[in-house]
């Protein structure tokens, strides 16, 4: 269905487009018609204009000339023989006039009936010839040039003819009446102009090759100019414009196909053009149709992906502790921490939690970025929690972590590691490093915890890494970090390095302010620069809190039953030092007394010598019990718990000690560290 | 801890004074086997003055049970403290005995 949509929006894009195209080529070609068509007419009657006024030049001339020689011409007539002076003279003087004449009317002169003295200027000559044309044969008085002038009693221009004695050429003749003392008109003074530069004039009209250019005369002959027939039945442009005086029309005949064949042709290239153009477009259409369902596929794969990481980082993001301050009713840990991936997810961990008094806490960085460096943290951070859950020494809670991700590791990936477990009651910290940095340690004088490098996670399984230890004082701090910090780059891939660092961590403030004044200086020194590496810091200040009120307890016995009563007093003791009602009391004493006998009937075998090291740490909401023995590992707490809606007969005879620690206590938890089993218990009071 | 027996007729009232915890729950074990070898009749456990008992003591008590029921006779629990109730109350064993003030 969406592809169809799809075609049908493209193809209505190619109609619109063919259509708007076409008609933009219309309207242009209208008007660029329309142009070339006031441009011909233009250039056309401008020419026209140009010949008419020649024309009219040389007709005034010829008016003007014949004009002026009236006055003489009429005073000459009383002498007709001087009449042949004023008609050479009349050639004479006018280089228009090629030839003139004084012809009397027919018995004006009694000596001779017709007399007409004639002077003209041969073609190729440069005197003046004389002739008279009061001859039979051509019978001046009826020719036009006399009749009409005398006629009409003004001035007239012949009809051009072609002058048969003087050379053939195309001559025409103004004559005007010339007038008696007494008023009649008894002559015609005559001055013939040669047209031959009419043609040319004529023809100069031609605004294009194949116009045709016509001079037609008062009577409709055509005088001079082309004289080729046009093409019949197609179109033509016919412009023409009439010299007043003489009567003359000149015209210029364009052939349509003359103005517009140029257009057209264009025109029809154009519009092949566009044609194309469309088929062009359709062509790209219909790959970008292709391309679009492709690129929409491209994006929709993408928004899925993207959205899996935003799943996947929250899930991450949801293993480590990130809720601070994490242990509010603590007073003795101020802790911060934060992880900053450089893509969506990342492969850096930090976690920490607390058990029996301790702060179990680690941080790590997995080689290599993204999606399976996140998969390598969260295998990772799965193993310190299930691993450090029973295990008290780091050294050894690396060595599992280390056997299990090597045994395994396909992708040669592996992660630098460093766990520590703090005891929060004496601050003394174990810790195992597998190939990190080494944390800094802030007390009065800064310096890095020394660590072993060992190996990272993953390298090698069988690989025996050294636990280390050192002390902590109420308010020594401990900084670890991954080295996007320290390797954190700007622009110009200087690095933040230690330096920078340490300035930050010089000034003494709260974890929370610490981890705040870190992020600041990095974001400011890295400035626009891409984040080039995950970047985890974990900021634990040891604080002398409510710790300071704890007391200690120490007792221990014999793997002997009846070291069990010794119990009751030292719970007695603890019991006065709390004021405790003799109820909780009783209580406390029966877990402890069924926890204890456990170890002493079952930790060790029998005939054998065996401690039993009970501690009890004394707070003031709390009292926290941890009981140690060397025997074979046995953890209490694995075991199913009894049923204790069972009828009496149902019931078993042991199975209740176990539980009634369960019951009474609040807290439970068995590890098994360094070779003894650890069961620590807390009742909160 | 101190145990002492007392046999009239059918009716055997065993009383326990003091803490019954695990070293005394030796004892104290000892101490039963011939009423619980003889449970017909009725056991009295008179619990005024016991002030402690471990899961040891009443792995005792639940013996005795079983034994006097097999032999069709009956366990009361008298006069249990407050904090002994609680325990019983935490194991059940609430139900399994019949308590009397």
């Amino acid at each position: 269905m969406k592809l169809i949509r799809s075609v049908i929006q493209g193809l209505m894009l190619v109609i619109v487009a063919a259509v708007t195209l076409e008609a933009t080529g219309l309207i242009q070609y209208y008007f660029t018609q329309k142009g070339i068509r006031k441009e011909a007419t233009q250039r056309a009657e401008s020419r026209l204009e140009v010949a008419k006024l020649k024309i009219l030049d040389i007709v005034d001339q010829t008016e003007v000339a014949v004009h002026n020689s009236v006055w003489l011409a009429q005073w000459a007539l009383s002498v007709p023989d001087s009449l042949w002076a004023v008609s050479r003279r009349m050639v004479q003087d006018n280089p228009v006039i090629v030839g003139s004449t004084i012809a009397l009317v027919p018995g004006y002169d009694r000596k001779r009936p017709l007399f007409s003295p004639y002077c003209f200027q041969a073609p190729g000559e440069s005197s003046i010839r004389v002739s008279s044309l009061a001859t039979e044969e051509y019978d001046y008085p009826s020719q036009e040039w006399f009749t009409k002038p005398l006629e009409l009693g003004e001035g007239y221009w012949s009809e051009p003819y072609v002058d048969e004695g003087g050379g053939e050429i195309l001559m025409t003749t103004y004559s005007v009446p010339l007038k008696a003392p007494d008023g009649r008109f008894v002559a015609v003074l005559t001055a013939d102009i040669s047209l031959d530069w009419l043609n040319d004039l004529v023809i100069s009209a031609r605004t294009y090759p194949n116009a045709v250019c016509t001079l037609v005369s008062r009577s409709g002959k055509n005088m001079v100019g082309d004289t080729g027939t046009l093409p019949k039945d197609e179109k033509n442009h016919v412009f023409s414009t009439t010299v007043d005086k003489t009567g003359w029309a000149i015209s210029v005949i364009i052939p349509d196909k003359e103005i517009f064949g140029g257009i057209r042709q264009v025109g029809f290239l154009v519009a092949l053009l566009q044609v194309l153009g469309i088929a062009m477009i359709i062509v790209i259409l219909f790959s970008a149709a292709k391309d679009q369902k492709k690129f929409k596929e491209l994006n929709e794969r993408k928004e899925r992906m993207e959205n899996e990481l935003r799943i996947a980082r929250a899930i991450q993001m949801s293993m480590i502790p990130k809720i601070f301050p994490p242990f509010p009713e603590r007073k003795d840990l101020d802790m911060s921490a934060t992880i900053v991936p450089a893509k969506e997810v990342g492969g850096d961990l930090y976690d920490f939690y607390i058990r029996d008094e301790k702060l179990i806490f680690c941080i790590g960085d997995v080689s290599g970025k993204g999606i399976p460096a996140s998969l390598v943290m969260a295998v990772t951070r799965s193993l310190f929690r299930t691993v450090s859950a029973h295990e008290d020494n780091p050294a050894a809670i690396v060595r599992i972590m280390n056997n299990s991700m090597a045994e395994v590791n396909e992708s040669n990936m592996f992660v630098t590691f460093f766990i520590g477990i703090l005891d929060l009651a004496s601050g003394h910290l174990r810790y195992c490093n597998a190939g990190h940095n080494a944390p800094l340690i802030l007390t009065d004088a800064k310096h890095y915890l020394p660590v072993e490098s060992n190996l990272p996670l993953g390298v090698l399984a069988g690989f025996e890494f050294k636990e280390q230890e050192a002390v902590m004082a109420y308010d020594d701090a401990i900084f670890l970090y991954t080295d996007g910090l320290t390797e954190a780059e700007n622009a110009t891939h200087e690095l933040f390095g230690e330096d920078r660092m340490d300035a930050v961590l010089s000034t003494r403030r709260s974890s929370d302010a610490h981890m705040e004044a870190i992020k600041k200086a990095v974001a400011e020194f890295v400035g626009e620069a891409p984040q080039s590496d995950d970047l985890t810091m974990l900021f634990i200040h040891y604080l002398n809190g409510s710790l300071n009120q704890q007391k200690e307890r120490h007792l221990v016995l014999h793997n002997s039953v009846d070291q069990i009563s010794q119990l009751a007093d030292f719970l007695q003791e603890i019991a006065d030092e709390k004021g405790l009602d003799a109820s909780t009391a009783m209580n406390i004493n029966l877990a402890l007394e069924e926890a204890v006998t456990n170890v002493i009937m079952y930790a060790y075998p029998e005939g054998t010598d065996g401690l039993v090291d009970l501690e009890a740490i004394l707070r003031d909401d709390s009292l926290v019990f941890i009981l140690k023995d060397n025997g074979t590992p046995f953890d209490p707490t694995a075991a199913p718990e009894a049923d204790v809606t069972l009828s009496a007969e149902e019931r078993n005879i042991g199975g209740l000690g176990i539980f009634l620690v369960r019951k009474i206590m609040d807290t439970v938890h068995y590890v098994r560290s360094d070779g003894q089993n650890v069961l620590s218990m807390t009742k909160n009071i | 801890m101190e145990i002492n027996i007392n046999k009239q007729e059918n009716v055997t009232t065993v009383k326990l004074v003091g803490r019954l915890d695990t070293p005394a729950s030796v004892e104290v074990s000892k101490e039963l086997e011939p009423v619980a070898a003889d449970a017909a009749g009725t056991i009295i456990l008179d619990c005024k003055d016991l002030t402690y008992i471990s899961s040891s003591g009443l792995r005792i008590f639940l013996t005795l049970r079983k034994a006097a029921t097999a032999q069709g006779g009956t366990v009361i629990v008298k006069s249990i403290n407050q904090d002994i109730r609680n325990v019983f109350m935490m194991t059940g064993f609430l139900n399994l005995f019949r308590i009397e003030e």
